[in-house]
């Protein structure tokens, strides 16, 4: 049975058991590292970008249509012989398919995959009945025995070692079976299912498209035992959700082309199986096949209305946003999950489960945006997941006192400021340096895995008049976007940057009602403080005639021009100066290697060996990648590629504050991979990630030091 | 593209996904291919849905002389029994290396879904560059009601047990492919 945890105690315990489970944490480790491999080189010659565009448009064409895409389908379908239903919810959907066995007199039953049948339980369904339900895709028929749920929505039993698997096989036919023989093991399968497919009388299937303008519906497989299940017994049945409907063949081939190479790196499946109506079949009556294709709605058809959700309904369930997610890496689908786990799990399990099941797993997001990058239906999962956890907390009413406390503190933007300069003169005492050294006890205990940064005596807007770049006659006009720890914590970063601009003769404003972005509130789901935040900051720079708007932290660069214009989006448009805002955004390193052009003779070659940590709203987010290399390049650095230099470091804000535990985990694997480069010097574009890769760093004891990029160039110009 | 680097993108694919890969010039080769694989691994039986009546004659004439049986219709009493399913691919696409099978007839389905080798004769002149252009071929097929056609990409697989890759779980464990010049003989 698939239990998820319904509160904040259970789930963090939940996290502990799953991090100490040494086998999963090896073997996600590896899958990991091996996905994205494989991943690469199926693509490597083709237009991924153009396929992935192909699937999103194809499905936004067909989403607002699935009634009649649906009555389409049914129209061909029938008049092929195959009887079509809808159900409401899943409840509805076991009913039917349990009143197609009776009515056939059907006795034992086989299954190949289906995530639809996961959703609806329909196993516990039939077998309550009476029925024998028998999984014939290895992974599921594994799990089924053990009575669990799938870890992975294309792997279900890839939680599991070749030893568990070998007891249970050994239980199974009462012989010890070896198991550091896989090929053995499978050969179990193949031998104690035959009979099962050979004395089924009913074949439950699922279906990945049903093409609304043949009636046909098609299964990519790479076992077989999909065209077992439709052949064998005499009654076939398929079950699907409204969301499987495409138009065409055309449309079907879209994601075929996209979904097994990127659910497994495979070119293509095995098999993949097209049906259409009742085929020839020796066992049944007038020897043709009974065919019943069943359609569930569960929530779907409303999704399909939803400006915001509706988008969830392009997955082809292809895996893969579990597959480079950290955290599902970290704890597994079993807790990073209810049926349907990882990015879309965390989404859809409201819908089809309700808000119980999502309620803590929503709330497990580092908005690292890996999710999102490798999406082939391009859905903005890690956005949808914080609109469902807004979702949540409005239904709940109440919201967390913290979240409610931040909230209204980060809406007042005098108010915030003021407190955090209070803060910086409270602490006084209980600080060590730049780091704080005696944490407030409430941060005590699983947080000591990095030191925490004091909040500098004094800010950036603080020392601004004094900092100021002194131009005459620039050749750009730049606004600085702070942000809070660039402001507050890191006012060096900023400092960097304005003495490189006063360099290259740049000039800068730092417009003072700017306040924090807002992303944080969005992190906590406060979606309208967020939207509020936004507004604020967008007069704050609407005045000036800037060529540029220029942050130094990827997180705030990434959430002004991605999200911003989302969510001040006014009946369906973005108001032009939230578009003027988010369009001047720039990150650091891109401005100063394609805008200002810098090149390598302007600086000194100091020989200093360094290594680069991708933030993921710079590489994500923002999509930049080139811009950071080339600069370190240009400054003559000595530098070590690092592994898994785009991997989050596991920061992610209030994030790192609530799963600690988690938090603390990535950041071993970034330092461990750092430490293995032999740099000195640790360098990124994000204050965010500066904040837990110092803390981290100085909580080792490592000898790295971490810069920011405006830190490094302005230490090597000549 | 031109055919013959359609073919030879056809075979590296087929290959890749664990596909064996021969030619055949005539009828008789295929046959002989077919029949010998079979004694080689130790079956006895083979079957031949879809074969036309010259085709059966020859297989049966030498399955006789390697003391294989050349399996009759219906397989649903021989379910069990089928070493060598030996068939027509009506189709090929290069750029998965994938075998596309009518597979309207249940004697053809059992054959190819049961068992050990798959032995697939395609006619060269049948392979297209990518999935794209069968839209006509699916579109004809599926024109007149019911109707099942099966991509084939080498043998069945799985990773289920510790992500490492295993062939034949369920379907055939070999897929072999025979490559076929202006060769006819049975319905596709
Ligand atoms: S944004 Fe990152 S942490 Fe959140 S679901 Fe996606 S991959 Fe996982
Ligand atoms: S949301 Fe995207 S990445 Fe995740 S399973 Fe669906 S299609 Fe795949």
């Amino acid at each position: 049975m698939i239990e998820t945890p319904e509160t904040d105690k259970a789930f963090k315990k939940q996290i502990k058991t799953s991090l100490e489970k040494d086998f999963l944490r090896k073997t996600l480790n590896n899958f990991f590292t091996s996905y994205r491999q494989s991943r690469g080189n199926v693509f490597a010659d083709l237009d991924l970008e153009g396929m992935r565009e192909d699937v999103a448009c194809m499905k936004d064409a067909g989403i607002p249509n699935l009634s009649e895409l649906f009555d389409e389908f049914k129209k061909n379908a029938e008049a092929a012989g195959s009887i079509v239903h809808v159900a409401r919810d899943a409840e509805e959907a076991n009913c039917i398919i349990a009143q197609i066995a009776k009515e056939n007199q059907v006795k034992s039953i086989v299954k190949s995959k289906s995530m639809t049948a996961e959703e609806t339980f329909l196993n516990d369904h039939l077998e309550k009945d009476g029925y024998e339900v028998v999984e014939t895709d290895l992974g599921e028929w594994i799990i089924q025995m053990r009575h669990e749920g799938p870890s992975h929505m294309v792997m279900p039993a890839i939680h599991l070692s070749r030893y568990q698997v070998g007891d249970l096989f050994s239980d199974v036919t009462a012989k010890k079976q070896d198991p550091e023989n896989i090929e053995g093991l499978v050969k179990v399968a193949r031998k104690e299912l035959r009979p099962k497919f050979i004395g089924a009388d009913m074949g439950i299937s699922g279906c990945n498209f049903a093409i609304a303008d043949s009636g046909v519906i098609g299964l990519v497989t790479n076992e077989g035992n999909a065209r077992l299940t439709t052949t064998l017994p005499r009654v076939h049945v398929a079950l699907m959700g409204f969301d499987k409907l495409v138009q065409d063949y055309s449309s079907a081939v879209k994601i075929l082309k996209i979904l097994p190479r990127n659910a497994t790196g495979q070119a293509l499946t095995s098999y993949v199986t097209w049906i259409k109506g009742t085929n020839e079949c020796a066992t049944a009556p007038e020897e043709k096949k009974i065919q019943h294709m069943v359609f569930i709605d569960n929530g779907r058809l409303e999704l399909a209305k939803d400006p915001i959700f509706s988008q969830a309904l392009r997955c082809i369930r292809c895996g893969a946003c579990a597959n480079v997610c950290p955290i599902y890496r970290m704890v597994g689908g079993h807790t990073f999950g209810h049926v349907y786990i990882g990015a879309i799990g965390l989404i859809l399990t409201p819908f089809f489960h309700g808000k119980e099941k999502a309620r803590e797993i929503v709330k497990c997001c580092l908005n690292c945006q890996s999710c999102k990058a490798v999406c082939p239906s391009k859905i903005d999962l890690p956005f949808l997941i914080k609109n469902v956890y807004a979702k949540i907390q409005d239904e709940d009413g109440g919201k967390p006192f913290k979240t409610r406390m931040t909230s209204m503190l980060l809406k007042n933007r005098r108010l915030f400021h003021t407190a955090l300069k209070t803060a910086s003169k409270m602490q006084g005492p209980a600080t060590d340096g730049p780091y704080i050294r005696h944490l407030p006890t409430f941060l005590m205990g699983e947080h000591n895995f990095r030191r925490l940064p004091a909040i500098a005596d004094r800010s950036l807007r603080d020392d601004w008049k004094y900092v100021k770049p002194k131009v005459k006659n620039p050749k750009i006009k730049v606004a600085l976007f702070g942000g809070c720890a660039g402001d507050f914590i890191y006012p060096e970063h900023g400092k960097a940057f304005a003495k490189l601009c006063e360099a290259y003769n740049i000039s800068v404003d730092y417009p003072m009602d700017q306040t924090c972005c807002g992303l944080p509130t969005m992190m906590m789901a406060q979606m309208d403080t967020a939207k509020e935040i936004a507004l604020q900051n967008v007069k704050a720079f609407k005045s000036g005639d800037y060529d540029y708007i220029v942050t130094l932290c990827a997180s705030c660069g990434s959430h002004i021009k991605e999200n911003f214009p989302k969510l001040l989006t006014k009946k369906g448009a973005v108001p032009a100066d939230v578009q003027a805002m988010a369009d001047k955004l720039i990150d650091f390193s891109s401005f100063m290697n394609d805008v200002v052009k810098v090149k390598a003779e302007d600086f000194m070659n100091l020989g200093r060996k360094v290594t680069y940590h991708y933030p993921c709203h710079l590489i994500r987010g923002l999509g930049v990648e080139e811009a950071p290399m080339a600069l370190l390049e240009k400054a003559g650095v000595d530098f070590k590629a690092c592994d898994e230099s785009q991997v989050c470091c596991g920061f992610s804000g209030s994030f790192s504050v609530d799963f600690p535990m988690i938090s603390k985990t990535m950041l071993d694997h970034k330092l461990d991979n750092v430490s293995a480069t032999g740099a000195t010097t640790l360098v990124t574009d994000c204050p965010g990630c500066t904040l837990q890769l110092k803390g981290g760093i100085k909580a080792r004891g490592m000898n790295v030091t971490v810069k920011h990029m405006a830190e490094v160039l302005l230490e090597e110009k000549k | 593209m031109s055919q013959g680097e359609i073919i030879e993108s056809m075979r590296a694919r087929a290959e890749k996904a664990a596909a064996v890969v021969s030619s055949a010039a005539t009828l008789e080769e295929a046959i002989a291919y077919a029949v010998n694989l079979t004694a080689e691994e130790g079956g006895t039986t083979l079957a031949a849905p879809g074969m036309d009546d010259a085709a059966r004659e020859a297989l049966g004439k030498a399955c006789g002389e390697k003391g294989i049986t050349l399996l009759d219709s219906p397989l649903r009493d021989k379910m069990t029994r089928i070493h060598t399913a030996f068939t027509w691919a009506d189709r090929g696409i290069a750029d998965t290396g994938t075998l596309v099978l009518n597979s309207n007839s249940e004697e053809l389905r059992l054959a190819t879904m049961l068992s050990e080798t798959h032995v697939a004769v395609l006619p060269t002149d049948k392979v297209v560059p990518s999935m794209d252009e069968l839209e006509g071929y699916m579109t004809d097929h599926f024109k007149n009601g019911a109707g099942y056609v099966a991509f084939i990409t080498g043998p069945s697989r799985t990773a289920d047990i510790e992500r490492i890759l295993t062939i034949g779980v369920h379907g055939p464990e070999r897929l072999h492919i025979l490559l076929a010049e202006n060769l006819d003989g049975g319905e596709k």
